[in-house]
């Protein structure tokens, strides 16, 4: 047995006790020894370690309360769980600008793609969107009525011309809206509307983040 | 005495030395100031100018930036910081409650030819000349004026719109509501897309270049060569296709692609040439014209 088998063994089973070749290996070998007194200090030291203290119940409560918002675990039993999406979490990814237009743009193209891919079929009057895209907007208009309360006061030239295109950008959503219940399948409107989603999250998100400077 | 004389001098120091490095304002009101950065070979000038003002490079032989401030208030505050071939050069406003009119700054820069370029601002005019590099732009309401540079040339406006002169490279255009003008170009790779704006390209499509054009509700227009060689693919949602190019424009000649978008398809393909360059153009409701220059 050489040094790098008696590493092996250690990593697999520990310092219990070691099989006849390993100790063999050891009787002559000065480094694994030292290599064996060292781990042994080691776990020593680690055993005078104070217990771990058992987190508050609160700080489960919380944790579980954030890693839903964010999708990463669902709760199957009530309503609200049922309701819930992990687009709950979306608001908080606009306190990062860069963050918030990364994930509208992956949304929407993931969106784009599953449309894409998903065979055409006999559409309702309801503006035909995938259920993702249309709980982005939601979410987008949400954030608009913030941002339009956070600015009001403002006057400088560049809050007014971002007000001002994120009105034409509404009315240019609200075309291509009402353009797709028409004619849901013209991929151009669709394109355009998403691309304008996009925008709009940009400029939400730029809007934001003068705001808060300013404020 | 020894003491508190000492003791005023430390403080006099220390005072002066806290003033120097820790970015307060180079300019007091009204000022003009003057700063030479040597630098070695190519390098990347940042500029965050958060006022309004305009923002002018232009490039010389010389192996130096330099950049000339200029302010009208003393409620902006320049910072200026080289890092090797970097150098960076922030406006920011340090009276909060500053008026728009307190906060007109402009920056003049001189750079080598090929410097790599960062700007940001609000209202004021971007305008570069003869430079080559990398370039980012951006700005909200303030246009962008580029003539003669090169290079992978990304600008991104919300209202503020672009007019590219002689320019050469690869260019990506976003904007809201401004519009976009290519003249004279030698891009390879063109990509414009703004919500509202206009969009004209006046010059010659590069052989194996690939040119996307989409405006929303705004009109993209195209004039291009004789000696053109390209395949080029019109549609609309709601709008129209205004062909005035159409006894030069062959069928698609590579046509694999009408068919597949099927009869509600609004727009045209069509090949100029050999169809070597891709042209692309596209609008929600607004007008694309294509002309033939000469």
């Amino acid at each position: 047995m050489q040094c790098r088998d008696v590493e092996v063994v250690l990593e697999q089973e520990g310092l219990a006790p070691l099989p006849e070749a390993a100790r063999a290996h050891l009787a002559r070998c000065p480094h694994c020894q030292d290599y064996i007194a060292d781990l042994e200090t080691i776990v020593s030291a680690a055993h005078e370690l104070p217990a771990e203290v058992e987190p508050p119940s609160r700080i489960w409560i919380a944790l579980r309360a954030q890693l839903e918002r964010e999708g990463l675990i669902k709760e199957p039993v009530t309503a609200r769980a049922e309701s819930a999406s992990w687009w709950d979490g979306f608001a908080e990814f606009f306190r990062s600008r860069a963050l918030a237009t990364v994930t509208v743009g992956a949304l929407l193209a993931a969106a784009a793609v599953l449309e894409l891919h998903q065979p055409p079929e006999p559409r309702s009057v309801a503006l035909p969107l995938p259920p993702e895209v249309v709980a982005t907007v939601k979410q987008l208009n949400e954030q608009e009525v913030d941002v339009r309360n956070m600015r009001l006061a403002s006057t400088s030239p560049a809050d007014l011309v971002l007000e001002q295109n994120l009105k034409e950008i509404d009315d240019f959503i609200a075309d291509c809206e009402r353009h797709l219940k028409e004619a849901p399948q013209d991929e151009v409107a669709r394109e355009y509307l998403y691309n304008a989603y996009q925008q709009k999250a940009e400029l939400l998100a730029a809007m934001l983040d003068r705001g808060r400077s300013v404020n | 005495m020894w003491t508190r004389s000492m003791g005023r001098s430390i403080t006099l120091v220390v005072g002066a030395a806290v003033a120097l490095g820790s970015g307060v304002p180079a300019l007091a009101a009204g000022q003009r100031i003057e700063k030479h950065f040597p630098v070695n070979g190519r390098p990347v000038v940042v500029i965050q100018n958060v006022a309004n003002g305009r923002i002018e490079v232009k490039s010389s032989k010389s192996p130096e930036v330099v950049v000339v401030a200029y302010e009208t208030s003393s409620k902006v505050g320049f910072e200026m910081e080289q890092a090797g071939d970097r150098v960076d050069v922030t406006a920011s406003i340090v009276d909060a409650s500053a008026q728009p009119i307190d906060l007109e700054t402009s920056l003049q820069l001189t750079v080598p030819e090929e410097t790599e370029l960062q700007l940001k601002t609000e209202n004021g005019l971007i305008y570069v000349e003869q430079v080559m590099g990398d370039m980012t732009l951006e700005s909200i309401a303030g246009d962008i004026h580029l003539k003669e540079v090169s290079g992978y040339i990304i600008v991104k406006t919300t209202g503020g719109s672009l007019v590219c002169t002689q320019c050469a490279g690869k260019l990506d255009f976003n904007s809201v509501g401004g519009g976009a003008q290519i003249l004279q170009p030698a891009l390879t790779n063109v990509n414009l897309r703004t919500t509202t704006g206009n969009i004209l390209f006046d010059g010659d499509f590069i052989r194996t270049g690939l040119y996307s054009m989409k405006s929303g509700k705004g009109l993209v227009e195209v004039r291009f060569s004789g000696s053109d060689s390209f395949d080029l693919k019109a549609q609309t949602a709601t709008g129209t296709v205004d062909n005035q190019a159409a006894a030069f424009l062959k069928p698609d000649s590579h046509g694999t692609v009408g068919g597949r978008l099927g009869s509600k398809f609004k727009g045209l393909f069509g090949t100029f040439g050999a169809g070597l360059a891709k042209v692309e153009l596209s609008t929600y409701s607004g007008t694309i014209r294509i002309l033939r220059r000469d």
